[in-house]
């Protein structure tokens, strides 16, 4: 029998019983979709968490220290000289707020000093114009990378912001470039670390170091050597103390790597727990596709006879069973993706709604492993299930079936 | 003995069923020659279907020989004998056995889906054989539970006749046809045979089986000769007279 042929009976005897198979196929329609709105959904989070966070920059170190004193860049240089094997730089940013207006609007925003370094290690990126360059933070000059959200509520656009001047305190800035970002990253404008050292009153100092590990870089090594370095730089013990207060010391130290991996393994539970529910309606699914096609054999016996009265081998009554069982899966493993997507999408709108405040936008992914891996997972279950019918059908005698009632 | 198509020797068929053992076949011998073209009559429940399976190879003895062109069935694998069924045998069964929902010419071409041959011609073999039993072309397409019984008639023999077999096997083809299709069937039947097929059918009317070269005749499992058929109709028929006399000479008694 030839694959066309088998196509043929396939496909007329779903045909034929058209309504039964989609009653049958329902519990595949919802193991998969759980399998592809669980997959899509965790990719989109993980794909919004690591743009929004940064955390694609996997040599980015995130070091707190807070020593009981002022850290000062001196210290800073020290840090990085004494670590110069580890990392490519260290880096610094200030944080400060301010009105920033334009003559017409005013805007609160936190302004970060920083120097350009800062951009390649968080992977920030211009949205328009440029960044701030490294002879701008030589000079201090009174240039800014503007917040989104502050541009357009000035200029209704990011392109219009860039070459305008704003007012902060007694200065003008210009404005070279513009910032994206949305929840955590949302509404930072940044200047020149020097300029704001120069010119802004009530800076933080040093309140962000951020390390750019050398390539290559072992970075669960990187932390613990990075803590170690920095207790006895200060002279501090081995343990901060357990509820650290303001008069207080503390130390931590934060790879992007680690924050993905924890990301994973919180990630992993919440799949966990969809893998049960998608394998316990499969397995349920399959038993109705194995009844449905047990129901089919019987109904059909007269015309398995015949069948093979006219020369059937038992591979070719095999195939036609195999292949209407794998084919129903299969159709059902398609209905499953799709409602699986759209059961992502909705999911995802009202995560985004009740997360207002973060601002997280959740796009669930769609992932051609995903696809693969269920339309495989059908195909599997349509053997599996369907094997039995198919070799029952296959072992009937053809002078009692073509005499069977 | 190869020149037999078939060649039958004491071939025993019981069947074991909930309600015992039936024999449907004693011990039958038949030989039929290559180009030959042979009637098998009997009366319902003479074992006549019976035969015809263990002939074409659905069935095998409970017991004796048969051989098929020289090809001793009973030590065929289930699918080498289905390759003999789909190559070399053509079969009209008794109750038509046409899939309901498929259309005529997809019924006449499923012996070619399983035979392995080429796909570009079946549909042009399938109109062959329609036409071989005058069927109106009209019909092809039409779904075969909407057609006459005789119609379904025609488009089963058709069937058999598709595949180019050497044996045709054929379970009383004519039962459902008026006189003018019967003989149109029949012509058929010996354009086969002329083409150097072998043919074998069963039939209750002794017009049909006088187009066949040879009659036999089968009761109770056994088969009898013209001769032997004769002399048993006329015991049977001196046993009935004996009878009728015993139950007048109850009555007068
Ligand atoms: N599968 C079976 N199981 C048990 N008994 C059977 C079976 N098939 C046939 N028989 C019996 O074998 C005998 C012969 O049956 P068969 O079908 O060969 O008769 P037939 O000559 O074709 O009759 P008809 O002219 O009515 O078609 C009958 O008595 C029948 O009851
Ligand atoms: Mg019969």
């Amino acid at each position: 029998m030839r694959i066309r042929d088998l196509f043929y009976e396939t496909f007329s005897a779903i045909q034929a019983n058209r309504g039964r198979s989609l009653l049958t196929i329902l519990g595949i329609v919802i193991g998969i979709a759980a399998v592809i709105s669980m997959t899509a959904l965790i990719d989109g989070v993980k794909a919004s968490l690591v743009g929004e966070l940064g955390l694609s920059q996997s040599r980015t170190v995130m070091i707190d220290c807070w020593p009981g004193r002022e850290v000062t860049m001196d210290d800073i240089d020290a840090l990085e000289a004494g670590m110069s094997d580890d990392y490519e730089f260290i880096t610094v940013a200030s944080y400060n707020s301010g009105t920033i207006s334009n003559g017409v609007t005013e805007e609160q925003g936190t302004l970060l000093g920083v120097e350009p370094d800062y951009f390649e290690a968080m992977g920030t990126k211009a949205i328009a114009g440029r960044l701030i360059m490294q002879s701008e933070e030589g000079a201090g000059s009174r240039v800014i990378l503007l917040d989104q959200t502050i541009a357009n509520r000035m200029w209704g656009s990011e392109d219009a912001a860039v070459g305008q001047s704003v007012h902060i305190g007694n200065d003008d800035y210009t404005v070279v470039g513009v910032v994206g970002g949305s929840g955590m990253m949302s509404g930072q404008s940044f200047v020149p670390l020097s300029t704001m050292q120069k010119r802004m009153s009530g800076n933080s100092g040093v309140s962000q170091i951020i390390g750019f590990a050398r390539e290559g870089t072992d970075m669960d090594g990187i932390a613990a050597r990075t803590e170690s370095h920095l207790r006895s730089y200060f002279n501090l013990p081995e343990e901060d103390p357990s509820s650290p207060d303001g008069s207080s010391y503390y130390i931590g130290v934060t790879t992007m790597a680690s924050v993905i991996e924890q990301l994973d393994s919180t990630m992993g539970a919440f799949q966990a727990l969809m893998t049960c529910v998608a394998g316990v309606s499969l397995v349920v699914g399959g038993i109705g596709i194995m009844n449905m096609m047990l129901t089919n054999v019987t109904e059909r016996i007269r015309e398995i006879g015949l069948r093979k009265a006219l020369g059937a081998r038992r591979a070719d009554i095999t195939w036609q069973f195999l292949l209407e069982s794998i084919t129903l899966c299969l159709v059902g493993g398609a209905f499953g993706i799709i409602l699986g997507y759209a059961g992502a999408n909705v999911l995802a709108q009202f995560a985004s709604l009740s997360s207002e405040i973060g601002g997280m936008s959740v796009t669930p992914v769609i992932s051609p492993t995903a696809v693969g891996l269920a339309s495989g997972i059908c195909v599997g279950i349509g053997v599996l299930f369907g094997f039995y019918p198919a070799w029952r059908a296959a072992r009937l005698d053809p002078v009692e079936s073509l005499r069977y009632q | 003995m190869a020149s037999h198509v078939i060649h039958a020797e004491k071939v025993c068929r019981i069947y074991s069923s909930a309600a015992g053992l039936t024999p449907a076949l004693r011990g039958v011998s038949l030989d039929v020659e290559r180009g030959e073209f042979l009637a098998i009559m009997g009366p319902s429940g003479s074992g006549k279907s019976t035969l015809m399976s263990i002939l074409g190879c659905l069935d095998r003895p409970t017991s004796g020989l048969y051989l098929l062109e020289g090809i001793d069935v009973s030590k065929l694998t289930d699918d080498e004998l289905a390759h003999v069924r789909s190559t070399r045998l053509g079969f009209v069964f008794q109750s038509f056995n046409l899939l309901p929902r498929a259309t005529v010419l997809r019924n006449v071409m499923l012996p070619l889906v399983y035979s392995r041959g080429s796909t570009a011609d079946r549909e042009l073999r399938a109109w062959q054989a329609l036409a071989e039993v005058g069927l109106p072309e009209s019909l092809y397409t039409h779904r075969s539970n909407e057609l006459s019984g005789g119609q379904m008639q025609r488009v089963a023999i058709a069937r058999a006749l598709v595949n180019d077999p050497a044996l045709i096997l054929a379970d009383e083809p004519t039962g459902n046809l008026d006189s003018a299709t019967g003989e149109l069937v029949m012509r058929t039947f010996r354009r086969m045979q002329e083409r150097g097929k072998t043919v074998v059918l069963i039939t209750h009317d002794s017009s049909v089986a006088g187009w066949a070269d040879r009659v036999v005749h089968i009761r109770d499992g056994r088969l009898l000769s013209d001769e032997q058929e004769r002399a048993y109709v006329a015991s049977l028929a001196q046993r009935e007279r004996e009878a009728l006399v015993g139950t007048q000479e109850v009555t007068s008694a």
